[in-house]
């Protein structure tokens, strides 16, 4: 496709880290921070082409800033009343780290250990190889159509480049199996961004089976899936987008551990969580598991008597906390089989439910799926025998660093086990800093998005291996869409811009004024409410209606 | 002053001033004059036509093309023969420059850098200035004439743009007097143009600049 690739500088020297250079260029080849440029150098007498990211950049000659003095006066004008050069003359330096040579038997990138001599001409690295190494793919090569592979998601392109340049596949089976963290302030994108993962996870060539914990009711558009010619399969496969609303998600009562019930009781005094902690396992014992709270409490009273005044006190909860709950149902369960599947996208619209209960559901179901993961692997009987992919919106929910959920418990168990059991989690969140760290730090895979607050920008810095990076300067500046994807599904962060969805967007916010409009459009269509008061014989003077 | 810049006047080398003549140089650039007395001619030179930044010229000859070779007045001394045994050396021992040979009565010396070169046109105006440094030598003797207002716009305008573009090698010259100089310069040019004409306000950034620099050189900042 391109022939010689283009000088656009030359080495210098040595920077100030080990892995560091500095190259010139002149102004006419800009090269912007974050670029990938490549060298060649030989390692053990073979030729390497080096890859390397520029980190900084700074004008080293230009027209003094005094020049610049008066707005009004062009600096130009300046430099040629005093007969100084305008054209070409900036010179600027260039600092890049170097990222290695592409090992092809490692399939990662692996380091020359000596910098570029000075004098080395550097040229921009070719849009085609960058594809092929960037991403963690497994390529044999160095430089092959990455989108002939299976099982690759197409995330976006280079954000230094120009659009669709130079396109990032991120690798499937890394971030779905060794989990993805989202990280980014309300707003910039991170919806958008799980919801073009779920739509290449779910084309023919991967077949996912996803389910879409989604408290805010945002991924309402992904049924647009189906029917699409980009998602349909030459076997006549189509993604099947399932959504499950508030009213089909059921917890039966004996999928509740002791654990939960402790915790959606009002406090309850020792000697009830004694009672109930015997009546509860007692309960778990028998071979139903049908029975609701009035069979519990008839256990109780068997065991302590119909007058125990805890007892008492623990029926009056148990029926406020559970019993009144539509959650809980004695018998009705989210039937798994319904929730998951090959092919299967379901989307659980909890936006209906209270935080607890959300809490509660989750925590519920993917107990049951986690065990269901276990069962297969272990070769026991199992509802579930492929990988499944979790997405969670409002991931600090159901994780929090304060420990106050239900849910964070299985969460953990996950995010460290699951990769053997075929059980990924994608964690979305805007509130880095309120994540459990075990949970976000086991997150192989982050796409981190723009993000301001500090304590959010620490929790990247601690939990993201590659934040150390130069390219994570960048995070407060991002816009809506611009990402830095880093981990294991990457041999090198990359700055990208996440391509445009095939289905519409869902979470478009509220347009207030849009809004008012209409509201105030409705009501003049409706006229008997401005209609002009009917005073009847002027005694009332208004002030009546403040009594 | 100002209707100078718009007023067609006519401008004609013929009737300049003298100011004096070359009596010796310091460098390429930079060469000694000796100013008129009352005694040499029948119209010496005013003192504010001899003053501290007045432009001058000197007529040349070169390969059958009349130029001027534009210049500057940046210093002075003055020189009484009697007051030394065997006449006086002008400059100290630690400045090279300014040194003329013997004189044998009272005189006003004057330092002049030159600034580039223009060609004299048939009708004894100035035409394609330049501000690169003249390449031809000038002779001992050599007349300095005063530089008419219209003259000094027309050597500092290209294509309407104000140049200055010998700036940074006059400052060279003029050594301790280089800011002064270039200021000096820059306030002739502004009295020049017009109050509105756009070149006004670069010649206050260029002002700035070299007023800064000074500054700055001179331990002020
Ligand atoms: N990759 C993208 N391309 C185009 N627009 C985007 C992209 N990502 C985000 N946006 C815009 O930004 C808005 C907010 O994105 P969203 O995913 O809802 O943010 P978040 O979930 O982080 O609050 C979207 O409505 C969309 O207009
Ligand atoms: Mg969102």
């Amino acid at each position: 496709m391109s022939g010689q690739p283009t000088i656009v500088g030359t080495v210098a020297g040595p920077g100030d880290d080990p892995n560091e250079f500095v190259f010139i260029t002149p102004a006419e080849k800009p090269i912007k921070t974050g670029e990938f440029i490549t060298y060649s150098v030989s390692v053990d007498g073979d030729d390497r082409s080096v890859f390397a990211r520029v980190t900084n950049r700074e004008l080293i000659r230009g027209l003094p800033e005094g020049y610049l003095a008066d707005p009004a006066v062009s600096p130009d004008t300046v430099a040629t009343t005093l007969g100084v050069p305008t054209e070409d003359t900036e010179l600027y330096r260039l600092t890049a780290t170097v990222i290695g040579y592409y090992n092809t038997e490692m399939t990662t990138f692996a380091n020359p250990r000596q910098l570029p001599a000075p004098g080395t001409p550097l040229s921009i690295a070719p849009d085609r190889q960058l594809e092929t190494i960037l991403p963690n793919l497994g390529c044999e090569t160095d430089n092959m159509d990455v989108t002939e592979l299976d099982g690759v998601a197409h995330i976006g392109w280079l954000l230094n480049r120009s659009p669709k340049a130079t396109n990032i596949h991120l690798p499937i089976e890394e971030f779905a199996s060794t989990h993805l963290a989202i990280l980014a302030s309300t707003g910039s994108g991170k919806s958008f961004t799980a919801s073009v993962l779920v739509e290449e996870m779910m084309r023919s060539s991967s077949r996912a089976s996803l389910l879409v914990f989604d408290p805010h009711g945002e991924y309402t558009t992904l049924a647009d899936m189906q029917g699409h010619e980009m998602f349909q399969g030459e076997d006549g496969y189509e993604p099947d987008v399932v959504y499950y609303d508030s009213e089909r998600l059921r917890v039966r009562i004996s999928e509740l551990n002791l654990g939960d019930v402790m915790a959606v009781l009002d406090n309850p005094s020792n000697r009830m969580q004694e009672r109930l902690s015997t009546g509860w396992r007692s309960m778990q014992q028998q071979d139903s598991r049908t029975w609701d709270i009035n069979d519990l409490i008839d256990r109780m009273e068997q065991l302590y008597g119909e007058d125990d005044a805890s007892v008492g006190a623990l029926e009056w909860r148990l029926r406020r906390s559970i019993g009144e709950n539509d959650l809980f149902h004695p018998e009705d369960n989210v039937p798994l089989g319904e929730i998951v599947g090959p092919g299967q996208c379901t989307v659980l619209q909890m936006d209906t439910l209270d935080r607890r209960n959300q809490q509660l559901i989750t925590t519920v179901l993917l107990r049951r799926l986690y065990r269901e993961r276990l069962n297969d692997v272990r070769e026991r009987d199992t509802a579930i025998e492929y990988p499944i992919f979790s997405l969670f919106e409002e991931g600090h929910r159901f994780a929090p660093a304060s420990g106050d959920a239900l849910s964070l418990g299985i969460m953990r168990t996950i995010t460290s086990e699951g990769r053997k059991f075929g059980f990924g989690l994608g964690i979305i969140s805007q509130r880095p800093s309120k994540i459990d760290q075990d949970v976000l730090s086991q997150c192989g895979t982050q796409i981190s998005m723009q993000i301001q607050n500090p304590n959010d920008q620490d929790a990247i810095e601690k939990s993201v291996e590659a934040a150390g990076e130069d390219i994570f300067r960048e995070l407060p500046g991002l816009t809506p869409g611009q990402a830095i994807v880093s981990g294991d599904a990457m041999n090198t962060p990359a700055l990208i811009q996440v391509r445009d969805r095939r289905t519409r967007h869902g979470a478009e916010s509220l347009s207030v004024v849009e809004k008012w409009h209409d509201a105030y459009e409705q009501q003049q269509r409706e006229p008997t409410h401005s209609e002009t008061a009917d005073f009847g014989g002027g005694e009332s003077t208004g002030m009546q209606n403040l009594n | 002053m100002t209707e100078l810049a718009t007023e067609e006047t006519t401008l004609n080398l013929n009737s300049c001033i003298r100011i004096g003549s070359i009596i010796s140089s310091n460098s390429h650039l930079d060469y000694v004059v000796e100013v008129l007395k009352d005694r040499d001619c029948d119209r010496p030179p005013e003192l504010h036509e001899r003053e501290f930044g007045q432009p001058v010229f000197i007529k040349k000859d070169v390969n059958g093309t009349k130029h001027a070779i534009m210049g500057v007045i940046y210093d002075s001394k003055l020189v009484d023969p009697d007051q030394g045994r065997t006449g006086p050396r002008l400059a100290q021992d630690d400045q090279e420059r300014f040194t003329p040979g013997y004189i044998e009565e009272r005189t006003t010396l004057v330092g002049v850098a030159l600034l580039g070169t223009a060609v004299i046109t048939d009708d004894q105006s100035i035409t394609d200035p330049t501000h690169q440094m003249p390449r031809w030598t000038l002779e001992i003797d050599d007349t300095v004439y005063h530089c008419p207002d219209e003259m000094i716009l027309s050597f500092h305008t290209v294509d309407e743009q104000l140049q200055l573009a010998y700036l940074d090698r006059l400052v060279e010259i003029a050594g301790d007097l280089g800011a002064e100089i270039a200021m000096t310069v820059i306030d002739r040019l502004r009295r020049l143009l017009a109050e509105d004409d756009p070149n006004q306000r670069v010649l206050n950034v260029v002002e700035q600049n070299v007023q800064w620099q000074a500054h700055e050189q001179r331990g002020m900042i």
